[in-house]
């Protein structure tokens, strides 16, 4: 079944089955492998992407679901690492592993978009979903508050 | 103190780099000197050894022998080779190497990495040097002395001349190699002991790293595997053809049971028992189709006798074997007697269950076997192992099996050992085509190789004076040494205690001993090994004799240790080193300024743990509620001595890391069994440590040394179970000795 959506800002149709969760057409389908597998059941937050803007496990999100809305994975955050996020994710220091890092930065960016400022419990509340086994999130709450200000910093320069 | 430690949070130094000579190493094989071409400008790479290349246009290229899964190999290790050749930091791109001979040992684990790779390195690095001070100084016709050379270029200082490695290579190829290159005082080190970026995060922040599960080979398929629920069992009837004729199903497979070779290289005595799980294959074009086909089959499985097993079953079998005399691994004085004229005596039993490792990047591996021969990209830290394990299990020769290392996404030790490429062979082998095998959390979390579950039960004496004169170990679990070298191995060797684990040496009258209690499970390495159960037991009763003592827990470690000295341990064992010892738990305790007060009724603990050429001491500062069951850890304080730390900000994330990994065994995980079954399936059930169990601060003091590198992947990991309940009692009077802390172990009663 062809299923068509905005992937990244570009138009994207894919035929498969309609109850594929996106996390498999993503991975399988069109080999776009940033998006990681951990748990399939919406328990460890690797999968995350963003649809319509909203933080969401993408393996248990069917891709016929997803059909005439706009879908932003990790390579569609910026073309070079550019985004507040993933330098202030540089700064920090923050990847180990490395493989929850993709799900961890969908679910801060997100965050910061409802929350130009977060606090601590906000950090809590919004990534206790994101699972990382490295133990990066002492690093991540940093870096989480380095991105709001520097978020802050670009959005005063440009006013 | 302050002038001999530093807080190692100076995040401001940049790093990062690009492209360029590669000096790989492992001397060997020198290269035979070339005709010599002079002025002509270099038209190919300068590689003297195999760690390291310098491209015509001055990039510099390293490769990593060993695997990166977090720990930070890909920039420690190419950090000491760029310190020696005294490159740009700047211009240095960091390679991983495929298995290949050239590059040593390969293994990964042990927290061996720097340990065993830094001086071998320092030579690859410093060799380079050489040739490039060796080319410089015949263009500069002047004295070798006269010349030195820093980032990226051959200096003489006296004429002010200067050449970059790039003008010189052409030069340096045609020259030998030295074969005892001298190497840099420390003192001169620019980028070794340096806090240094990882040189790895841009690719882990915009998705473009490659873990082995993002291996995309053409024509390859993807196997689902459901293995037999009780390790050991085969499959006796399955369904395969009604699961055939799922959509996009190529293929219903019976995988046998192939042993393994033995993850260190030896070979598996009679008895052992690592091999891995038989199962069912469902091979489909995509993960999806095979995990749903995966979902019709029908297995109907024979069993093995350890289908009888649970929890229940193998701690009554741990508790009895700890309450009865055990082989002997240590025994100084004489226990009985002293303990018998104590005058306060103390006994405690504590327990610690299997752990799964739940690595991020669930289990997989691709391989592709065409013929007699094997490619596997497989997330490893053992690619030899890998190898050896595929070429047995294939029957083809070691040398026909290629191995490419991806990214690990978490390692803990469940990569050591080689099941998953054994699977993914024989399935592309019976499928006939490139194949990767991908594990489901579920599958993960149920065939994993465990942390052997334990049971200790401590005594200890104390004199009038509240000094400690007697203490006696008794320590039961499943071994994974006889899991994989076989029941032939002494029960010395099988032992999963340490004669040397403190307070070992320190007690007169001191008695250590073990049982192995047979088990079904399937037995692994997890990051610190039995240190990460054992560590728990000896530093919770360790404050039991303290507070029996009347003693502060702190003081009552430095007595115990007594004066800094080196302690010869005798039967030329060598010398144990006391003043580190001290160090780390008097940093511990001043930073965390311990023994004052603490708001709102929290409290502190001290763990320690001494091991991998590495000393840690953790300050954890907890919060408790009894009546509603919950421990909160505001804040850790952990001091280390590894020696020379090769990047500081690496040293800082392991310790950071270590802690949140030991919480989690702490406070959330248990692996348990009925009817020889794992119960749990999923982080719903085997929850581990989230954002908002982390504690807000986590706080890393490195001791300044000179020492020769430490380990540091998994010291940070055993003190914190026992810090964390050691402050629990002393927040509460309630004493933790059962892991993971339940909220029941607080409630009265």
């Amino acid at each position: 079944m062809a299923i068509s959506f905005t992937l990244n800002g570009k138009p994207q149709t894919v035929d498969v089955s309609p109850d594929m969760p996106l996390l498999w057409v993503l991975r399988d389908t069109l080999n776009m492998t940033g998006t990681k597998f951990g748990c399939g059941m919406a328990l460890c937050g690797a999968c995350t992407v963003h649809i319509n803007g909203e933080a969401t496990r993408s393996c248990i999100t069917q891709v016929s679901s997803v059909a005439g809305k706009k879908i932003t994975t990790i390579e569609g955050l910026s073309v070079d690492g550019s985004h507040p996020v993933q330098q202030a994710w540089i700064e920090e220091d923050v990847p180990q592993c490395g493989y929850c890092q993709s799900g961890q930065i969908m679910s801060a960016v997100a965050l910061l978009a409802k929350k130009a400022n977060p606090t601590d419990a906000d950090i809590d509340d919004a990534m206790s979903g994101n699972i990382c086994r490295c133990g990066t999130y002492q690093r991540i709450r940093k870096a989480i508050h380095k991105a709001a200000a520097l978020q802050s910093g670009k959005a005063k320069s440009a006013a | 103190m302050s002038s001999t430690v530093t807080r190692r949070a100076f995040l401001k130094t940049s790093t990062v780099g690009g492209t360029g000579l590669v000096l790989a190493f492992h001397l060997p094989g020198r290269r035979a000197s070339l005709p010599r071409r002079a002025d002509s400008p270099a038209s190919k790479p300068f590689a003297p050894n195999a760690w390291l290349e310098i491209a015509p246009d001055g990039a510099v290229k390293i490769w990593c022998g060993k695997s990166e899964m977090g720990q930070g190999v890909r920039t420690a290790l190419p950090m000491i080779v760029a310190e020696e050749l005294s490159c740009d930091w700047q211009r240095v791109e960091v390679l991983q190497a495929d298995l290949d001979s050239k590059y040593g040992e390969q293994l990964t684990g042990g927290s061996g990495s720097v340990r065993t790779s830094y001086e071998n390195l320092r030579q690859a690095g410093a060799a380079a040097r050489e040739l490039m001070i060796s080319a410089a100084v015949e263009k500069f016709n002047v004295g070798r002395r006269e010349c030195h050379a820093e980032n990226g270029r051959v200096l003489h200082a006296k004429s002010k001349r200067e050449l970059a490695f790039a003008e010189l290579i052409g030069s340096a190829a045609a020259l030998p190699a030295p074969s005892d290159p001298p190497l840099k005082p420390p003192a001169d080190f620019r980028i070794v002991g340096h806090p240094t970026r990882r040189t790895d995060t841009k690719l882990k922040i915009t998705g473009a790293a490659q873990f082995g599960i993002d291996t995309r080979v053409p024509g390859m398929l993807i196997a689902s595997v459901e293995r037999s629920p009780v390790y050991g069992g085969t499959p006796r009837r399955f369904n395969a053809d009604e699961v055939k004729s799922s959509p996009h199903v190529r293929a219903v497979l019976e995988v046998k049971s192939a042993h393994l070779t033995h993850q260190f290289g030896e070979t598996s005595g009679p008895g052992s028992r690592n091999y891995t799980c038989s199962g069912v294959a469902v091979v489909a074009d995509s993960t999806w189709a095979a995990m749903q086909a995966r979902k019709l089959l029908k297995v109907e499985w024979n069993e093995p006798p350890s289908a009888s097993e649970t929890t229940a079953s193998l701690r009554e079998k741990m508790l009895r074997l700890a309450s009865e005399p055990g082989t002997v691994i240590r025994s100084d004085g004489d226990f009985e007697k002293a303990h018998a004229a104590a005058a306060r005596k103390i006994e405690a039993v504590y327990e610690v269950p299997f752990l799964a490792h739940a690595t991020m990047e669930p289990v997989n591996c691709t391989a592709h076997v065409r013929g007699d021969s094997c490619e596997l990209w497989a997330p490893t830290q053992i690619p030899g192992a890998a190898a050896e394990s595929v070429a047995s299990a294939l029957g083809i020769p070691r040398e026909r099996v290629k191995v490419h290392v991806t990214f690990i996404g978490g390692g803990f030790g469940r990569r050591l050992i080689q099941d998953y490429a054994v699977e993914a062979a024989l399935i592309s082998r019976d499928a006939g085509a490139p194949v990767q095998v991908v594990w489901s959390r579920e599958d993960d979390i149920r065939h994993d190789f465990y942390r052997p579950a334990a049971c200790h039960v401590l005594q200890a004496g104390l004199d009038a004076r509240g000094q400690l004169i007697s203490w006696r170990h008794r320590g039961s679990s499943p071994s994974i040494e006889t899991f994989y070298n076989g029941t032939g191995i002494s029960p010395q060797a099988a032992a999963q205690v340490d004669s040397l684990d403190f307070p070992a040496p320190f007690i007169p009258n001191f008695r250590l001993e073990f049982a192995v209690a047979e088990s079904g499970m399937p037995l692994g390495y997890w990051r610190s090994v039995d240190s990460s159960g054992n560590q728990f037991a000896l530093s919770s009763f360790f404050d039991e004799a303290a507070h029996a003592a009347g003693c502060d827990p702190v003081e009552f470690l430095l007595s115990a240790l007594g004066p800094a000295r080196k302690m010869d341990l005798g039967q030329n064992r060598g010398t144990l080193d006391v003043a580190r010892r001290r160090r780390v738990i008097e940093l511990a305790a001043e930073k965390s300024g311990w023994g004052k007060s603490l708001p709102g009724g929290a409290a502190r603990g001290i763990g320690i743990g001494f091991g991998w050429g590495s000393f840690v001491a953790q300050v954890a500062e907890v919060s408790c509620n009894p009546s509603k069951g919950t421990i909160h850890v505001n804040r850790v304080v952990c001091a280390i001595d590894c020696g020379l730390a090769i990047n500081p900000l690496g040293v800082e994330a392991q310790m950071q890391s270590a802690v949140n990994f030991g919480l989690a065994a702490t406070l959330k995980s248990a692996i348990t069994l009925e009817h020889g079954r794992v119960q749990q399936s999923n982080f719903s059930d085997y929850e581990v440590l989230r954002m908002n169990d982390a504690p807000p601060v986590i706080d890393v003091y490195i001791v300044l040394s000179s020492d020769p590198p430490g380990g540091c992947g998994e010291p940070g990991v055993p003190p914190i179970a026992p810090a964390v309940g050691n402050a629990i009692f002393a927040a509460t009077g309630k004493r933790v000795r059962r892991l993971p802390i339940r909220a029941g172990d607080l409630r009265d009663g």
